[in-house]
């Protein structure tokens, strides 16, 4: 993104986080918008074959997270984790088959959830360490007083199209536009936690479900309409929030793919492009910032 | 035959089996009454004392759960400098599983006993839930209410849940049936019309939206100054409000043409996707619930109902 930045003032922290596996109860199953019972693969754990760009209502999943869903045993430490790990921090795999492996961060989901390449994906498994270079909170724009940028790494900025136009605004590329009654739960959540689920992606459930979102992709970059998740996620008419899809296909009603937000603002100081290419799949090429 | 007559009054839980029912008829099923018990609540904080509202500025959040005074129902959602400001005392349990299943069974309308303190004898009425963790609101009479200290025991006669469909596809959630006969609710054919505060459309529902209903409430993203836009600006405690395009049967989620009903139970809040609390009481396809907005004349659950439960104050 053609934009100037405070990026060169970040601190970046080494944190430590470990893959986490997926929980269960003794009952098993969840409910479905239709009151029917299912029991399906989704948080926590490895899960192999879902990355960016790939469809985010293409699994027989709930709440799928790809790659590793990452947690730290020690509570306040886990925040920390959770709260200061921005999307594009490279994460590098700290032990087990996969140790040196390097990813990156594609969102929070009450887990800190890391692309990796396939291959080196197999080979991991809850229990392993991994260790993430956190750094993005703070990220400012100072052409632009009226955005405020969350979770978002430096190079995650770096490589978003768009920019800052001549008349003031900010350019964002986004592949889909979510109207606000698909905001579900995640509502009245600190926006550097977790992420905001979309109902109205339940693809292959009923018609009056949809929100015509079910053509949503791993990594797409969203825009959000009347979300202010300035100070934690809530409506308000006017705004925008920009987000970056982390989650995927969700069976559990007023549930559905997930944001995690990276700017927000008055509607007023964006322009908006559709772009269907609006993807943080390009991190997996680019630079790991790493260095910094 | 009303839904709430099916169901029997309010001490009427065992006696719905037909008369002259064959032996071998299959009564109608009857709600299962049962007594919990639960713990007056203290309100709690985290490990600093601000939250931040949606406009960045720091708070100290008062009157959110435990025992609030001077709180009623019949008050404005706004009329209290307070956050989530529930008219009565907050009830739970020290075990989480038990908190869980006191606000999964406990309904609107249920008989609440006190049974420790200087209260001891006292009765009050579930008048809402509260989300996450499992918390009940029960309405006191004022004098009761400040003879209330957090710790004391009391039982919640919990009953409802499972209550049948009051129209085809309308169903009953969180409520006491008996209750029904003092809320301007009424069943016509296949219809249900519902006096309300307001309707808000489903895109103001923000914390509890994709919750289980019997334990969440859903909070309206409703403030002193956006209020008046959805004609919720005179927003009462216990008014009964519908959303639309909510599905609150299981989980509550988007469904286009749905409808939800609920009681509000707490108050405003300064925090962003928060606002004053609904815990549903009625959901289904929206030609099946008819709402009739009552923007100035609206009674919904009103204090003389918590007295008229609650008897003579002993």
């Amino acid at each position: 993104m053609n934009v100037a930045s405070n990026a060169a003032r970040l601190v970046t922290q080494v944190l430590a986080g470990e893959v986490w596996p997926p929980l269960g109860d003794r009952h098993g199953f969840r409910v479905d918008p239709d009151g029917h019972a299912f029991l399906l693969p989704g948080m926590g754990g490895v899960t192999v074959g879902v990355h960016c760009g790939d469809p985010a209502t293409g699994h027989l999943g709930d709440h799928v997270e790809p790659g590793l869903s990452v947690r730290h045993r020690d509570p306040a430490a886990n925040e920390a984790l959770q709260y200061l790990s921005c999307i594009g921090n490279a994460v590098v795999v700290a032990s087990g088959p996969a140790s040196g492996a390097e990813g990156f961060v594609i969102g929070q989901h009450a887990y800190v959830l890391v692309d990796l390449p396939e291959a080196e994906l197999r080979q991991a498994a809850p229990g392993d360490q991994v260790t993430v270079f956190a750094t993005g909170q703070g990220l400012a724009l100072p052409d632009h007083p009226e955005i405020t940028v969350k979770n978002c790494g430096p190079r995650l900025l770096a490589a978003l199209a768009g920019g800052t136009l001549p008349d003031g605004r900010l350019e964002v590329h986004v592949a889909a536009r979510i109207p606000a009654e698909a905001v579900g739960a995640g509502t009245g959540m600190a926006s550097e936690y977790a992420n905001t689920d979309l109902m109205g992606a339940y693809a292959g459930l009923g018609s009056d479900l949809s929100l015509g979102l079910e053509r949503l992709r791993i990594g797409d970059v969203v825009a959000l309409a009347d979300q202010d998740h300035r100070f934690g996620r809530g409506y308000r008419a006017g705004w925008v929030s920009i987000g970056v899809i982390s989650t995927g296909s969700c069976r559990l009603f007023g549930h559905g793919p997930g944001p995690s937000t990276i700017m927000t603002g008055p509607a007023a100081a964006f322009r908006l492009v559709d772009d269907a290419a609006a993807n943080i799949g390009v991190l997996a090429g680019a630079a790991t910032g790493r260095a910094r | 035959m009303t839904g709430a007559a099916r169901q029997g009054g309010r001490d009427a839980a065992a006696a719905a089996a037909p008369a002259g029912a064959g032996p071998r008829a299959a009564p109608p099923a009857a709600l299962v009454c049962v007594n919990l018990a639960a713990v007056v609540e203290q309100a709690a904080a985290g490990p600093g004392p601000y939250r931040v509202g949606a406009d960045g500025a720091p708070y100290v959040p008062a009157g959110d759960g435990g025992i609030v005074l001077g709180v009623r129902l019949g008050d404005g959602v706004f009329a209290h400098a307070a956050d989530h400001a529930a008219p009565g005392a907050c009830l739970t349990h020290g075990d989480p599983a038990a908190a869980c299943a006191l606000a999964a069974q406990a309904c609107i309308g249920n008989e609440v006993t006190v049974r420790s303190g200087a209260a001891a004898g006292a009765r009050g009425m579930v008048a809402g839930k509260r989300g996450e963790g499992g918390r009940v609101i029960a309405a006191f009479a004022q004098p009761v209410l400040a003879r209330l200290r957090p710790g004391d025991r009391v039982a919640v006669r919990s009953r409802g849940q499972g209550a049948a469909e009051l129209a085809p596809g309308v169903v009953l959630r969180n409520i006491d049936p008996w209750l029904l006969a003092r809320l301007p609710v009424a069943v016509a054919g296949r219809r249900v019309s519902v006096g309300v505060r307001a309707v808000v459309p489903g895109k103001l529902v923000g914390n509890g939206i994709g919750r289980p209903t019997p334990m969440w409430d859903l909070d309206l993203q409703l403030t002193p100054a956006t209020a008046a836009g959805y004609g919720a600006a005179g927003l009462r405690l216990g008014d009964l409000v519908a959303m639309t395009d909510i599905d609150a049967r299981f989980n509550a989620g988007y469904r286009r043409g749905w409808a939800s009903v609920g009681i509000v139970v707490h108050g405003g809040s300064p925090q962003p996707g928060h606002g004053p609390g609904v815990t549903v009481i009625l959901s289904g396809p929206a030609d099946a619930i008819v709402p009739r907005v009552e923007e100035t004349e609206h009674d919904g659950l009103r204090e003389g109902v918590v007295l008229d439960v609650a008897g003579t104050d002993p």
